[in-house]
């Protein structure tokens, strides 16, 4: 008797829901997986395109740990969704989904349930496959460049006229009897331009160290300051000046931008220095420094990768450094075989950019686009 | 007096600048402003965020930048509100947190939104990239609670909000480089979708990130802080600020062309 | 040994975070989140740093009685201030926010606010058509100064789009070659410190 009663109620709710999905058809192919390419926290479900006329105005996606009951989890996918990513799974959990297909008066239809899928992380991401490659092809280029020119082959460096003119701005600070002041800008220890200027003022404080010229050295982050002392002091060792070396002229001003501003200028209008490298990382703050510089009569050098100061610089300063030539500079200053090297990987890495440049419009231009579509896909 | 008008002093230049600025406080001059594609971008993609989005506004400036800033921050903060966006407020300057604090405060009380509602900010971080990078991983491993110490678990607007994964929009207002840090490690290797308001000097720098789409939108410098003002209906400062500039760039051109026509003039008389 | 250690931690943090922007495994974006947080750990001690060093140097510029050695209590009297209201009582503090507003606010406003005398004297001097190419600089920067404000479209109607094209096409072609430059050498300066090949930021030369 309850079997019947059982059977009876049974075929009501399929009746009733039939009722209510009449004209909805269940999504199809639906299928669940791991996520290609993340570290495993998700997994991926994809079901066909429901044609236009399907009466689907969302969906919802269901899914069930292995022996648990169903559980809705995120909100409702647009009519034209084809797949949804879980990110909120379980890791080491096997999960099965099912796709349910909502129409506008809410009636529901369920897919077939997935196989359990399991997120997995994965070693190595296909996508950056192409950056892989471009990154170990310039890596390579700069490496065997570097070789070439340690095996003794002469590297030519065009002229740089604000390198050239180091010696000069060193030489009438000597000759007037006042101090040099290096500014490397607000930049921290972990930027590049910051370091391609430790190297510059090296080469400054040896050649400093020689004269006896005071070196005078604002900082912005205290970090840098240590760092730059050790730079000073190694540079005056080596030239076997240590005697010269105060390392109270190299000294922490403040992290804030214009206050530091405002101490270097102060520096500048009392000390009145003969010479001025400014150079590094710099913002708003660099046309307030070199036109302070600029009203002392100081000689000023400076050199940026910010390229959006470099016109404040080459309007106010004498000789400035234009974006990588701040990082030649070591290679030019030092003539080391080595950095040589890697400036002329540098330019090979350029002829190849070169080279794809002109290639995607050539070829995109005769309807070819599948470099187009590859630096898409890297980026 | 060529030469003069070559080589005129420098503290004279100063006292008109001065003078270009004060006098036209004084008057009252609107003149109207036309609204630039990048700033429309910005506003349309804001205004077309749902209801319960969640944006983040960077404040990356520091006391010296807040009157070209504050007027951005202060637009875009009262459009989400009247269109009940969500925001997380954070800085990566150390001299920041006060005075964006204290903004938010304002116009959200203006607005009648609710802190850890509506609103939450987050404060300062130090270490920049490095923050930026670990927030695309969890945003609660960087800040761990908000500026006035309430856990972030606690606050009901965070509760679903792990990682960038969550964040419509990231709007980065600049007195510095941290847009480019925005764009290279939370655009490049998070996906999320980057917006900037910068000052005048920086405006240039963008437009290569708003060609190739790594910028959703920029509000540029004052003009483009009047823009939007004028976009939500709103006029305030930056409207003022605006008039107020067209007379210093003026004043800037009228010099270059008097110096250039003494130097004109001196070169017909040497040949 | 003293340059021997930094340089191989530097060779192997720099090659392995390289590689884990390449892998999505939990093991290498755990190792990326773990170094990531022990690089953000240095960045407080700088703040400690810089305060000892700031006390330092002007505790010597008072004792040598260097010039102007007055402004150093000044900067004592600042100091002092800032950290008695701010430690204890938080940078939310109705005092501290006074002094943040009323103090710090305005003089660093008055510092940026001298870019626009700076500018306009800078700007004056070095606009001079000297040369074909000087003389195409200074006719877009007027421009480009005057599209940039409402007045430039009341002057001429198209003004503002003349200035956006040349934003949108010179502007950006000459921004790019630099970049691109820029990048590169970044790239090239990276693996040279990587490799060990450039030490300067070690302190010196070889």
């Amino acid at each position: 008797m309850s079997k019947t009663i059982q059977c009876v109620v049974v075929c009501l709710v399929l009746c009733v829901s039939l009722a209510f999905s009449q004209g909805l058809s269940p999504p199809s192919n639906v299928t669940a997986m791991d996520t290609p390419n993340d570290d495993g926290s998700s997994v991926t479900i994809k079901w066909d395109a429901a044609p236009e006329d399907s009466g689907i105005s969302g969906y919802q996606i269901l899914r069930r740990i292995a022996g648990g009951g169903l559980e809705e989890i995120g909100e409702m996918l647009p009519a034209g969704a084809t797949s949804y990513v879980d990110a909120t799974i379980e890791k080491g959990n096997a999960y099965a989904y099912i796709v349910r297909a909502v129409s506008d008066a809410e009636a529901t239809v369920d897919s077939n349930e997935t196989a359990p899928a399991k997120g997995t992380g994965e070693w190595f991401h296909t996508g950056k496959i192409p950056l892989f490659i471009a990154m170990l092809l310039f890596g390579a280029v700069i490496v065997w460049n570097i070789y070439y020119a340690r095996s003794g082959k002469e590297v030519f460096v065009r002229r740089i006229p604000g390198l050239e003119a180091v010696d000069e701005a060193i030489g009438r600070a000597t000759e007037m009897g006042r101090s040099i002041l290096y500014s490397l800008g607000l930049g921290r220890v972990d930027e590049v331009p910051t370091i391609a200027s430790m190297t510059i003022l090296g080469q400054v404080a040896r050649r400093t160290a020689d004269y006896e010229t005071p070196l005078r050295v604002p900082c912005r982050d205290p970090i840098v300051m240590n760092v730059v002392r050790e730079v000073v002091r190694t540079a005056y060792l080596d030239e076997g000046r240590p005697d010269v070396y105060n390392e109270e002229n190299v000294f922490f001003v403040t992290e804030s931008q214009f206050a530091y501003a405002a101490g270097v200028d102060g520096i500048m209008i009392r000390e009145k220095p003969a010479a001025i490298f400014l150079q590094g990382q710099f913002f708003a703050e660099s046309l307030i420094l070199a036109e302070t510089g600029n009203s002392i009569g100081a000689i000023q050098i400076a050199g940026t990768d910010s390229e959006h100061q470099l016109p404040f610089f080459i309007a106010a300063c004498d000789y400035t450094l234009i974006g990588e030539e701040l990082y030649a500079a070591s290679a030019y200053l030092s003539r080391e075989p080595m950095l040589l090297g890697s400036l002329r990987g540098q330019d090979w890495g350029k002829v190849l950019i070169f080279i794809t440049m002109i290639l995607g419009v050539v070829l995109e231009l005769s309807g070819v686009n599948w470099i187009t579509t590859l630096l898409q896909r890297v980026n | 007096m060529l030469d003069k008008l070559m080589n005129i002093d420098r503290r004279i230049v100063f006292i008109l600048v001065a003078l270009a600025v004060i006098i036209p406080t004084k008057l009252s001059v609107n003149l109207p402003v036309s609204v630039s594609e990048p700033t429309q971008k910005l506003y349309d993609y804001i205004d077309d965020l749902p209801a319960g989005a969640t944006i983040m506004i960077a404040f990356d400036y520091g006391p010296a930048s807040l009157p070209e800033l504050h007027p951005m921050a202060r637009a875009v903060l009262k459009q989400c509100f009247e269109k009940n966006i969500r925001v997380i407020g954070l800085t990566l300057a150390a001299d920041a947190p006060t005075l964006a604090n204290t903004l938010m405060e304002e116009v959200a009380e203006e607005n009648e939104a609710m802190v850890g509602e509506d609103y939450v900010f987050l404060g300062y971080r130090p270490g920049g990239t490095l923050v930026i990078l670990g927030m695309g991983n969890s945003i609660a491993s960087v800040f761990d609670s908000d500026y006035s110490g309430t856990a972030l678990a606690e606050i009901p607007m965070m509760e679903n909000i792990k990682n960038y994964d969550q964040i419509s929009l990231l709007l980065d207002l600049a007195s510095g480089s941290t847009t480019e840090g925005w764009i290279t490690y939370a655009n490049a290797q998070y996906d999320l979708r980057i917006a900037s308001g910068v000052t005048g000097v920086l405006i240039s720098q963008m437009y290569p990130f708003l060609q190739t789409g790594q910028l959703v939108g920029l509000i540029a410098g004052i003009s483009g802080a009047a823009e939007y003002e004028d976009l939500i209906d709103t006029p305030a400062k930056a409207m003022k600020w605006i008039n107020i500039e067209s007379f210093v760039h003026l004043l800037i051109v009228g010099l270059v062309i008097l110096g250039n026509i003494a130097f004109f003039i001196r070169n017909r008389q040497e040949e | 040994m003293r340059r021997q250690v930094p340089l191989v931690l530097c060779f192997f943090f720099g090659v392995t975070i390289i590689l884990t922007r390449f892998s999505p495994h939990p093991f290498s974006q755990s190792f990326y989140e773990e170094v990531n947080s022990w690089a953000l750990i240095i960045f407080p001690f700088a703040f400690v740093l810089a305060t000892v060093t700031l006390i330092r140097s002007h505790v010597t510029r008072i004792r040598r009685r260097s010039e102007h050695w007055q402004y150093s209590f000044i900067v004592f009297a600042g100091l002092i201030a800032m950290v008695v209201i701010g430690v204890p009582f938080g940078p939310q503090h109705p005092v501290f926010e006074w002094l943040f507003n009323n103090i710090q606010v305005p003089m660093d406003a008055t510092m940026f606010s001298l870019l626009a005398f700076f500018i306009a004297s800078a700007a004056y001097r070095a606009f001079r058509a000297r040369t074909f190419e000087a003389t195409l600089l200074l006719v877009t920067a007027i421009i480009v100064m005057i599209g940039n404000v409402p007045i430039g479209d009341l002057i001429w109607s198209e003004t503002s789009s003349v200035k956006q094209w040349i934003l949108n096409n010179p502007n950006l072609s000459a921004r790019r070659g630099i970049i691109l430059g820029v990048s590169l050498g970044v790239i090239s300066q990276s693996i040279r410190i990587i490799l060990g090949i450039e030490r300067s930021y070690l302190g010196g030369g070889d």
